[in-house]
């Protein structure tokens, strides 16, 4: 006898085929083995129920993507990752609420990763990615759900001794601070230097020359990557206009709102790309192609454009400075004459 | 009459590289003919474009510098082209031994001098801003490649032919040894007047600094 299965089961059915990530209905029939007709009625019912969209429409190949709602951009992860990382939070939650606190999302988010980076806790398969604020768990921490145990984690005492510690040792430190103090623990120095950047901006006063030697630390550690000269080249872009604002003896302080909007526009876009880099190599690493099309490519394309809107304010700064600086009155040292007498036959030519 | 001038990219870059009493005579050259100024600057999108792509170029090669002198074994292969790899080598063996702080800090400081020529260049001494690229004629620039290979150079030819149109003639300014000596250059025309005589290009006049005195 041939069991019919329930509508509820068929959609069921085609969430969690799309769990690894998007299909186009004709692999979504095949999956779920059922007709055309069938899958097409129930995809629209999931759109309409906003579990999925549709991304990509050529014709004859609608292509559809689950809303987890749950991920950093609804990247997928398993549903034995998604349940780790409930359970995860659920114990963090506990501790947390044992000695009446809320933990806020920082703190929640950076106790995970604690306990994720130590190899005793067993988790370390779950995926943590560096982003804005530094290495955050895939599945997003959010200290307003209920989360329960779904999983039986082997380490589960081990675990609580480590959420344990991590509430013990920031206690009495701000959100910032752990944030700094994970960067350096965890050594990326990209974002030690952001910090260094945002900490002197942010002072009452600052000198030119504290902003310059951080942006050229800044600069040193800048990534160079082939497949993403946009990293590089938009730095260079945001520092080189900070430096031709010092070179025309502008104070920089005065400009601090335009600059600090501008870097922090950069540094979004730097650590959208961060977090592709971390997805995309080491263990359980996604496929580039993917993770760029459906995923990541567009929020890169909007944070480009973010940052050259703000790029073009700063730039207005400068060219209503540029007219009037007399260029003949800076002193060039000996290093940089023989740097340009060594580039004095570079045309740029292809 | 004094003519206008259509600069050609390499114009305006070797001039953003002056240092008094301390370049190469070409560069003087381009230096004294913009500071000098006589007639009307032109300056086309291709050229512009040119020139920020030359900027991103140099500051690729300050990075590829800056990465050999932290990781020896890094290769220049890997970020920069063939042409300017020997450049790049040439920066390294000279700052190899200094503090990699101090060299980013000079290497920088050598761009943003240049950058900020160029860019007071475009905002006070340009006079017309010919031809955006979304108007240069792609027929127009493949007739080109069949002389010159060069992409660039091929757009920045076509946007002054397309401008010299309907104007007086006016000065192509140029230091490009290559392809556009005073040869190559009427070798260009003559391959125009056989191949296209009916469109009628006008062909503007050739100033090339390598060649004048």
């Amino acid at each position: 006898m041939v069991i019919r299965k329930t509508p509820q089961q068929i959609k069921e059915e085609i969430l969690s085929v799309l769990n690894k990530g998007p299909l186009s209905v004709e692999q979504i029939r095949r999956k779920v083995e059922s007709n055309w007709s069938t899958i097409n009625t129930y995809l629209e019912e999931l759109k309409k129920e906003g579990k999925i969209k549709e991304i990509f429409s050529a014709d004859k190949a609608k292509i559809y993507q689950k809303l987890l709602g749950d991920t950093y951009f609804d990247i997928p992860i398993t549903d034995e990752e998604r349940k780790k990382f409930r359970t995860l939070f659920s114990l963090i939650m506990q501790e947390y609420k044992s000695k009446g606190i809320v933990p806020t999302k920082t703190y929640f988010a950076k106790c995970a990763v604690h306990v994720i980076k130590n190899e005793e806790s067993g988790l370390s398969d779950l995926p943590i990615v560096w982003y804005i604020y530094g290495l955050i768990p895939q599945m997003i921490a959010d200290p307003s759900q209920d989360y329960q145990k779904e999983w039986n984690l082997e380490h589960r005492i081990k675990i609580k001794n480590l959420i344990k510690e991590f509430m013990d040792i920031n206690k009495n430190k701000s959100s910032g601070q752990i944030q700094r103090e994970q960067h350096k623990e965890y050594g990326d120095e990209l974002y030690i230097l952001s910090d260094e950047f945002f900490e002197i901006v942010n002072r009452q006063r600052f000198e030119n020359e504290e902003i310059l030697e951080s942006l050229n630390n800044f600069f040193i550690a800048c990534p160079i990557d082939n497949e993403f000269s946009d990293i590089f080249n938009l730095t260079e872009k945001v520092l080189s206009l900070i430096r031709k604002l010092a070179l025309l003896e502008v104070k920089l302080e005065d400009y601090r709102k335009e600059i600090s909007t501008t870097f922090d526009s950069l540094w979004k876009f730097i650590a959208l790309y961060k977090l592709y880099k971390s997805r995309t190599t080491g263990k359980n690493a996604l496929n580039k192609e993917t993770l760029l099309k459906f995923y990541i490519g567009n929020p890169l394309d909007s944070r480009k454009k973010t940052l050259q809107e703000s790029l073009l304010e700063l730039n207005s700064v400068y060219m209503s400075k540029l007219a009037e600086f007399d260029i003949s009155k800076i002193k060039l040292s000996e290093e940089i004459k023989e740097i340009k007498s060594i580039m004095e036959d570079w045309t740029g030519e292809d | 009459m004094v003519k206008n001038n259509f600069l050609d990219t390499n114009v305006i870059f070797n001039y953003s590289n002056y240092i008094q009493g301390g370049s190469k005579d070409i560069i003087k050259k381009c230096y004294l003919f913009i500071k000098d100024k006589q007639g009307k600057f032109i300056l086309c999108g291709a050229v512009l474009e040119e020139l920020s792509n030359i900027i991103v170029k140099r500051a690729n090669i300050h990075k590829a510098v800056i990465r050999k002198i932290e990781t020896e074994e890094f290769s220049f292969e890997n970020l920069i082209s063939k042409r300017d790899i020997p450049f790049a080598k040439k920066l390294y063996e000279k700052l190899r031994n200094q503090n990699i702080k101090k060299i980013s800090i000079e290497l920088a400081k050598e761009r943003d001098l240049s950058e900020i020529a160029i860019q007071q260049f475009l905002k006070i001494q340009v006079d017309e801003r010919a031809l955006p690229l979304e108007q240069i004629n792609n027929e127009l620039v493949n007739k080109i490649h069949d002389i010159i290979s060069n992409h660039a150079d091929c757009k920045i030819l076509a946007s002054a032919l397309q401008f010299q149109k309907d104007k007086d003639i006016f000065l192509f300014v140029t230091v490009d040894a290559k392809d556009l000596d005073p040869n190559g250059y009427d070798f260009l025309k003559e391959h125009f007047e056989i191949n296209y005589s009916k469109e009628k290009y006008k062909f503007p006049e050739l100033l090339n600094l390598m060649f004048v005195n």
